[in-house]
């Protein structure tokens, strides 16, 4: 019998509001990619929420063996995605890691991963610092041979880390950069530019600029914004987050201009700040409009009806980031853009909206079951033999590199606005 | 009763360490299905073979602790709820297609394989596999045999016992065998047969060799919205009557129709009184003149609209509000009491009148859908159980509707299994002799009363009812239990 007090019960704690939704049905059991590798029902949605409950109704206590079950969670949402009953299966499992971080198990490792979450990730000058070697790496003439001598494989994780990164990063992107420009503006748009997303990822931002131009949209990023704290509320650490959420509602309030958001997690998060700062009565009404505003650029590009001519001739394989299809809904949109593009032959491969394993800093505290996942995609892309590998995420795209080299197959990994952007300039350059 | 470090030392010598689940809130996710009933097992093993399937029966067997096969564990009589505890038995790891014959017409998969997977695998060949329960993306097609799983399209196609030419089992007693073959066998007595729909009260199904159809080549959709459940009813035996046996025929109630259209946007028509999903497949020239029938009938009956689904995303949408709408019902209370009985369909509309009448006398809302064309109803009785008192008066409610369906000449079950709250019923339905000789074929392939016990048949020593149970569960905690 469990006795009270053994454990903190946080604010933060998933309601029983939320948890009484599950009729525990089984529907989601087979959208589940941790459920699809182990068989096991701890492993699944429903089990997950069971133990939230039991611990809810003093049936067990928060003991470390639930934890684990909680920390191999992806937090890919696709369960949500199948939901009959609308189960907030996100919002639980944030509220769940929340809880856990009362608990004694794993606190050292916890205690480092908030660590660098809150002071590395969230501070744009230390990130910039911390991820300039990896930068130098990824364009110097050392990474080919190294590669080459196998060395990196004795490097666990940091091999793993390795594959990961793209074969070059170009200029990092931060607020306030220049974006290209219209030549006559029809619409406005502001863009939100990330942490990694802007560190590793600055050319996925200036393509982005570079294709709303072209649809006559003047966007802008605005100086003051900060990371979305996505990461930070995933890893239960909801207090962080709502502050970095603050700050951002503060960036970009003053217009109703809409917010672009071309990192699938982050767009997610951002379209919850709503919900997020739900009990904050000074802030929930300022979360709700800012939320309303967060928009995926397919899903903007959709609303605006640009229709600009693209060519590319190459088969692409799109893989759905669980953020933009789970959480977000956004299946269709990036399709249509990529099928209207000249030349290019887009082909579903089995899975394309399963989780790849990268699940934002996952591929690195459960690197085994990451890998497990990435391995079913690099399967696939050796069965459809892409020539691009598509998505609409930093931490994705990174995964796919790595996938791509497990295939070892010859393609490229981009994000959709890239794609778009080499596709567009090419037929410019045609016309021409 | 062996010690339980005896009983997982042996489980865990069966299958393998790493396959044996022990820990108290391990066991907890396994206490429940699709249902309300709960009950906590010691053990839960998930062999990945036959032999270790037999080698976990039979080490359960020599200490005489009681077993629970369980597949996905989505089943919604209880099946798969271990009611006198013991060892639960998963097939979750047995998930592999073995083969696809388009030739044979054949599949053969395991049991943890999810039902609609077959589809999927099969569909490259223009094949398909019939049965397609509510619950097809997440149902395995062991669960399947044992229950004798159904689903909309068994009006015309016939439920999980007309699809199953033969399997690989592994009997209550722990021996391998095969019941039925690979091509249709008449001859002597139908194991096969016996085995189907007997809820995992005779063995564990280890591998099914499954009959695959042909994709039919055209397809049409209709709904039809109506004011009230009564006239809808009253069209269903009208499409019958006038010689149409549509490929399905599924009923919703407003309060379906509300959560489903809450969860999936699917277009359903917002202020209905009750809807029917009529499906017509068949060659084109056919199903048109068909389903201008279907819809003349409709018309006639008071249907106040009458729509074709334009594109296959708009029947897939359509269908997908149906197949989620019982767990929709999740947005309208936090537990329901899923009824499953079959009335005549010339007795629908006196039936769901009773339902409406339950519903009213006790107070508590009731929502409908169901595989009207068979006359197969799931009243569904909406509650918490967290309200002192309330999952008995649920249960009584539920009776008093199983009772009217027996008295119309209807049947306990139509495709969701007996398993534990419904036994009890049984001799409404059946004599002594009856039973009893049920009782000695469960024997026969070695059941001494420990192979999921507490289900299907009426008696048993030990058996309380679960769902009663739960409460006392709940306050106890899990520790009490071990």
């Amino acid at each position: 019998m469990a006795s009270e007090g053994l454990w903190p019960v946080p604010g933060d704690a998933p309601t029983t509001e939320d948890l009484s939704r599950c009729v525990h049905c089984g529907l989601c059991l087979s959208s589940c990619p941790t459920y699809l590798v182990t068989g096991l029902e701890v492993e699944s949605p429903r089990g997950r929420i069971h133990f939230a409950k039991l611990i809810a109704e003093g049936r067990s206590e928060l003991t470390p063996a639930i934890g684990r079950h909680w920390d191999l969670c992806l937090q890919c949402r696709a369960c949500e995605a199948v939901c009959p009953s609308g189960v907030a299966y996100g919002r639980i499992q944030e509220h769940a890691r929340a809880q856990l971080s009362g608990t004694p198990g794993g606190r050292v490792q916890r205690g480092l991963r908030r660590l660098m979450l809150r002071n590395v990730i969230a501070r744009p000058r230390l990130l910039a610092a911390a991820m300039a070697p990896a930068r130098w790496y990824t364009g110097s003439p050392v990474r080919g041979p190294l590669r080459r001598t196998g060395v990196l494989r004795l490097l666990g994780r940091l091999g793993a880390g390795e594959r990961q990164l793209p074969a070059r990063t170009g200029r990092p992107f931060r607020p306030g950069d220049k974006l290209a420009q219209p030549a006559e503006a029809r619409e406005r748009a502001l863009l939100f530019s990330g942490c990694v997303m802007g560190e590793l990822f600055g050319e996925v931002h200036r393509a982005t600029g570079r294709v709303l131009a072209r649809a006559g949209v003047a966007t802008e990023a605005p100086v003051t914004q900060s990371c979305c704290g996505a990461l930070h509320a995933h890893d239960g650490d909801l207090e962080f987050a709502r502050k970095l959420a603050r700050r951002n509602i503060a960036a970009f309030e003053g217009s109703d201009l809409p917010i672009v958001v071309n990192s699938a997690g982050c767009g997610a998060a951002m379209k919850e700040y709503g919900d997020l700062l739900a009990g904050d009565a000074k802030w929930a009404g300022r979360a709700r409009t800012f939320a309303a505003r967060v928009k995926d650029p397919s899903e903007y590009l959709a609303e605006v009806g640009a229709d600009i001519p693209g060519r590319l001739a190459a088969k692409v394989a799109y893989q759905d980031a669980c953020h933009l299809a789970h959480a977000q809904g956004i299946r269709e949109q990036p399709r249509e853009l990529l099928r209207g593009i000249g030349g290019c032959d887009l082909v579903e491969t089995p899975g394309a909206d399963e989780c790849c394993g990268a699940a934002g800093i996952y591929s690195l505290v459960q690197p085994e079951m990451s890998a497990r996942l990435r391995s079913r995609k690099a399967e696939q892309f050796r069965e459809a033999r892409p020539d691009i590998v598509v998505t609409a995420n930093p931490g994705c795209q990174m995964q796919y590199n790595a996938a791509i080299a497990e295939a070892g197959i010859d393609a490229r990994v981009m994000h959709l606005l890239e794609v778009l952007d080499e596709a567009q300039a090419a037929a410019e350059q045609g016309q021409r | 009763m062996p010690t339980r470090r005896d009983l997982i030392a042996a489980l865990e010598r069966a299958v393998g360490r790493e396959h044996v689940l022990w820990r108290p809130e391990d066991l907890a996710v396994y206490e429940f299905d699709g249902t309300i009933e709960k009950s906590m097992p010691h053990a839960v093993v998930l062999p990945g073979t036959t032999e270790e399937v037999a080698a976990a029966v039979r080490a359960c067997n020599r200490l005489g602790v009681p077993i629970t096969p369980r597949g996905a564990g989505t089943g919604l009589s209880g099946g798969s709820v271990p009611a006198k505890r013991g060892v639960v038995i998963g097939t979750g790891r047995m998930r592999q297609i073995l083969e696809i014959d388009p030739v044979d017409l054949v599949a053969v998969v395991e049991p943890g394989v999810p039902n609609l997977d077959v589809s999927k695998a099969a569909a490259p060949f223009g094949l398909f596999y019939a049965p397609d329960p509510s619950s097809q993306q997440a149902c395995s097609i062991g669960g399947n045999v044992a229950e004798n799983a159904g689903g909309p399209h068994c009006l015309a196609l016939g439920v999980t016992q007309n699809h199953v030419l033969g399997m690989e089992v592994v009997t209550a007693a722990g021996e391998v065998a095969w019941l039925g073959g690979r091509v249709v066998d008449s001859f002597g007595y139908d194991l096969r047969g016996a085995f189907i729909g007997s809820e995992g009260t005779l063995g564990i199904v280890t591998k099914v060799v499954l009959k695959l159809l042909p994709v039919p080549a055209s397809v049409v959709t209709l709904l039809a919205a109506f004011d009230t459940v009564e006239q809808a009813s009253e069209t269903v035996s009208s499409i019958i009557g006038a010689g149409i046996i549509p490929a399905a025929m599924e009923m919703m109630d407003r309060l379906c129709l509300q959560a489903a259209e809450a969860g999936f946007q699917c277009g359903y028509p917002p202020d209905a009184g009750a809807v029917l999903l009529v499906e017509l497949d068949g060659l084109p020239e056919a199903i048109d003149s068909e389903a201008a029938r279907v819809r003349a009938e409709c018309l006639e009956r008071g249907a106040v609209d009458v729509r074709v689904a334009s594109s296959d995303r708009e029947r897939a949408l359509l269908w997908k509000g149906r197949k989620n709408a019982i767990p929709a019902l999740g947005r309208l209370a936090p537990n329901y009491y899923i009824v499953d009985g079959v009335v005549p369909r010339s007795k629908l509309v006196d039936v769901m009148q009773v339902v409406g009448e339950v519903s009213e006398r006790t107070g508590i809302p009731i929502a409908n859908v169901f595989h009207a064309g068979d006359g197969n109803l799931h009243p569904l009785v909406l509650f918490d159980e967290r309200e002192p008192g309330m999952t008995e008066r649920v249960l009584d409610a539920a009776a008093q509707i199983m009772k009217a369906c027996v008295d119309a000449g209807g049947a306990l079950s139509g495709e969701h299994g007996i398993g534990a709250e419904k036994r009890q019923f049984m001799p409404w339905l059946y004599g002594e002799t009856d039973i009893e000789n049920m009782e000695r074929l469960r024997g026969t392939f070695g059941n001494t009363g420990q192979f999921n016990p507490c289900k299907l048949l009426p008696g048993g020593i030990g058996c309380g009812e679960m769902a009663h149970q739960a409460a006392a569960v709940r306050a106890a905690g899990p520790d009490a239990y071990v």
